[in-house]
């Protein structure tokens, strides 16, 4: 009985923590067990950012490399360093929106996509922009990626219970404005999945 | 399921919620029924003070920020000698700070359960070293708990507590980062207090509380007893916990390493041919389950994290005891870096004599492509502060002909002034250590010397360093860097913000106030008005080289609370663009300032201004030698209020 890896990188400052809380409160709705090991202090000021969820009875917080059944990248630069965690045949769903860091030089996009894509199931979205469309604020991108990715891992949907859980377990995150928007994300997310 | 609250921290009995470790030690520190918390920020402790302070006025104890740590923990420590349960909390390197109070604590001893929550910080995520704190223990006399998840320290805390009153007794509490920052979901077991005792008697005894030699030396006496009283009488659960007694080969697995190897041993297919013994009190460690288990066993693993603590102590225990089984620790897993999964897998398949580079996962061919993919270290966020002091500061050296100067510095969000472009922290050892070594280098060496300061980090420990500077003549500048916060652990108020740790308003300390009083002259720049801090840094310089004692505070809110208070306030801050027609493409915004919000697009002939990362702080317009950056969506007329 092996716990299900999901993996979360991007940038410190896109909400990573925030997505990390939405599908541990979804867990608890769905009655499934749930560890996230976070990253806080320093690197939360724009640095690389990694949050190890683990779903499945167990306290052990890491995702060993190689171990990841899902990653959910929100930068590209940051998908393609930690692509290592993905197990064979793992699935990973990509903002597409390369951020490069200060006074860096970066490869292009098109090539994070090719070199990913040999190295994983690979599914792309652009989360900002359709974020931005959906609820005009491109701080949704997180619930929406998570929507997607929903839409996409059956096996991750089942152990958070579906869509409507997650929906309700927003309720545990937000409050209020904020609710209504994420709960458009996620919905939004989710279509562009299913209706692919 | 019960209805969660808001305030999911006070959630009833019964309720499965989503707590972070420091959360879950807090949850169980109000079940315990503290009255008095205290603390000063430090990463990974930080969250649980936090959390205290959101629930203090619905509960009704009584939590502060304390100026730094050694402060924090004698006032916790007052409170339990007047009755009231206390919990002070600190990163590992705050006990450093602590420490002389700590061993103190341990000879008068406490009233109420006391506990002294040290998160230690292994793999060194957040902190200048990783010390592992479970050697103050063994050098206070003081026992030590450490978890292994989040659910356990909410249980271990409670445990901790009883513990604590038991033997009237300060605990060290030892969490890590992995520990303090991994959410889990916990079943609450006790509702919240209805009766908290937040006052208490200060009962006269001089003979426990005057730490003079002849009393001391009575107090050690009674110290020891308790001591080996625990090591004698504590050896049973929660603190040690013997599964599947019985078989032949032991592990035994001190705080995280537990939680590792049961999840490999399940991977392994090898969870019943081993006898674990679980423990979460390492110091000390108790006798009587470690000869017992010991005693009948082939060969025994000690798994835990940084040293070898708990391995010396069964290998001393059974040497005492004539017993010759061979104990392994060490030899297997790491003495630095955090425990994961993966190492403890490997650690107990090279125990079994089994090839351990075989696991089962295969991590993917890392991606190599050329340019390479950059490493993505923090950096001082858009509208940061400290860039326009760094560039003010380094400006002005050249105005004023200070050659070649020695920026001593400390530990905050600043401390990323050590990168390019900046190099304005060319120290940084501990808080408060940027003015110290000022003092000395000054001493020491031709050049100028300037110690670069937080406004935090000023209070906790700047203040003694620059008394001595004027007291000594030393010939060191102090800059304190005011953005009202200390930031880097999260924005917690401090003495010159102006609120307390649950939000009431209070008296601020000025820093500028301090440093004349101490007999600097003091310049107060706001270095959002580059040109006129530029001019009078150079003052300040030009004062310095005449053999004045100068400092300097520079003072404009941390730009994440900017930008927050923005928000909240709904005001509409302006944002900058380049103007492409104008802009050259000399780079000088881009190489002088390192903002993230400024970007080279793949084309990399002129820069562009991410407006959504913008903060709005205009230095890149004031930087611009071809005017080239102007306001591109103006904010609202009094936009710059949300910098105040
Ligand atoms: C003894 C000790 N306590 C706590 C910390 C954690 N810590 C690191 S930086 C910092 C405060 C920085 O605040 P400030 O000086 O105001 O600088 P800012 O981050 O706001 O720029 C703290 C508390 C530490 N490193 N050492």
């Amino acid at each position: 009985m092996t716990r299900y890896n999901v993996l979360l990188v991007g940038v410190g400052g896109q909400g990573l923590l925030t997505l990390g809380s939405i599908i541990g409160n979804a867990a608890i709705e769905n009655n499934v067990h749930v560890t996230i090991a976070e990253t806080h202090g320093l690197s939360q000021r724009g640095g690389s950012l990694i949050v190890h969820v683990r779903l499945g009875e167990g306290s052990s917080p890491l995702i060993p490399r190689g171990a990841a059944d899902l990653i959910i990248g929100l930068e590209a630069l940051e998908t393609a360093r930690y692509i290592e965690y993905a197990r064979e045949n793992a699935l990973v769903v990509m903002n597409e929106f390369l951020w490069p860091p200060p006074l860096a030089k970066t490869p292009s996009l098109n090539t994070i996509i090719d070199e990913a894509g040999k190295r994983a199931r690979l599914y792309i979205i652009n989360a900002n922009k359709e974020a931005e469309r959906a609820t005009g604020l491109v701080v949704t991108a997180n619930t929406l990626i998570l929507g997607y990715a929903i839409g996409v891992d059956k096996d991750f949907a089942k152990l958070l219970g579906g869509i409507d859980v997650v929906e309700k377990a927003l309720a545990r995150v937000f409050r209020g404005k904020a609710l209504g928007l994420n709960k458009k994300a996620l919905r939004r997310g989710y279509e562009l999945a299913v209706s692919q | 399921m019960v209805a969660i609250p808001a305030k999911y921290l006070l959630a009833p009995a019964g309720s499965k919620v989503l707590l972070l470790g420091n959360e879950a030690i807090a949850r169980a520190a109000i079940e315990s029924g503290i009255g008095f918390a205290s603390a000063y920020p430090g990463t990974p402790s930080t969250e649980i003070i936090e959390a205290l302070a959101e629930m203090a006025k619905d509960v009704g104890f009584y939590v502060e920020w304390s100026t730094n740590e050694k402060v924090a923990f004698e006032a916790a420590y007052a409170a339990s000698l007047a009755g009231v349960k206390a919990l002070v909390a600190m990163k590992h390197v705050g006990v450093n700070v602590a420490a002389d109070i700590l061993m103190s604590s341990a000879y008068a001893g406490t009233n109420a359960g006391f506990l002294v929550v040290s998160a230690d910080d292994p793999g060194q995520h957040s902190s200048q070293n990783e010390q592992d704190n479970r050697w103050y223990g063994f050098l206070a006399h003081i026992p030590v708990i450490e978890p292994w998840s989040p659910s356990s320290a909410y249980r271990l805390v409670k445990a901790a507590y009883e513990l604590s009153e038991r033997y009237r007794h300060p605990v060290i509490f030892r969490s890590t980062t992995r520990i303090s920052h991994t959410r889990e979901s916990i079943l609450l077991e006790h509702d919240i207090p209805k009766n908290i005792k937040t006052k208490g008697v200060f009962d006269r005894d001089i003979k426990r509380y005057v730490l003079i030699p002849a009393h001391g030396r009575l107090l050690k006496k009674k110290m020891m007893e308790k001591w080996n009283r625990i090591i004698e009488t504590e050896g049973r659960e929660p603190f040690i916990k013997i599964i599947n007694p019985g078989n032949r080969k032991v592990i035994i697995a001190s705080g995280i390493a537990y939680a590792h190897t049961i999840e490999a041993l399940e991977h392994l297919g090898r969870g019943n041919e081993y006898t674990i013994v679980r423990v979460s009190l390492p110091v000390p460690l108790p006798r009587k389950p470690i000869i017992e288990i010991c005693r009948e066993a082939s060969k025994v693993l000690v798994l835990e994290e940084l040293d070898p603590i708990v391995e010396q102590q069964v290998k001393k225990i059974l040497f005492d005891e004539g017993i010759e089984t061979k104990v392994y620790g060490k030899e297997y897993v790491p003495l630095n870096q955090d425990l994961d999964l993966d190492k403890v897998y490997r650690a107990i398949k090279a125990f079994e004599g089994l090839d351990p580079s075989e696991t089962p996962w295969r991590p993917r061919e890392p991606i190599k492509t050329e340019p390479p993919i950059p490493p993505r270290p923090p950096v001082m966020c858009p509208g940061c502060p400290h860039r326009n002091t760094f560039y003010i500061i380094k400006v002005a050296a050249n105005k004023a002909g200070l050659r070649n100067p020695v920026f001593t510095g400390d530990i905050g969000c600043y401390t990323l002034g050590f990168q390019k472009p900046f190099k304005t922290q060319e120290t940084s050892f501990e808080m408060g250590g940027s003015i110290g070594v000022a003092h000395g280098l000054s001493k020491t060496i031709e050049e100028p010397v300037i110690a670069v300061i937080g406004d935090s980090t000023f209070y906790h420990a700047g203040i003694p360093p620059s008394i001595n500077i004027v007291y000594n003549k030393g010939r060191a500048i102090v800059l304190v860097l005011d953005n009202y916060y200390t930031a880097m652990t999260g924005h917690q108020p401090h003495p010159g913000t102006g609120y307390t740790a649950i939000g009431e308003k209070t008296y601020r300390v000025p820093a500028e106030k301090i440093l004349e009083s101490i007999g600097f002259k003091t310049y107060v720049i706001n270095p959002m008005n580059v040109r006129e801090s530029i001019e009078k840094v150079v003052e300040a310089y030009k004062a310095y080289r005449e053999g004045g004692q100068v400092a300097i505070v520079s003072r404009m809110k941390c730009a994440l609370q900017a930008l927050r208070d923005a928000r909240r306030a709904g005001i509409k801050l302006p944002v900058y663009g380049i103007i492409e027609d104008k802009c050259t493409g000399c780079m000088v915004c881009v190489n002088l300032l390192a903002c993230p919000a400024i970007i080279v697009p793949e084309d990399g002939k002129k820069p562009r201004i991410l407006p959504e990362l913008c903060a709005g702080c205009g230095l890149c317009a004031q930087v611009c030698p071809f005017n080239a950056i102007e306001v591109i969506r103006p904010g609202d007329p009094d936009w710059i209020k949300a910098w105040m």
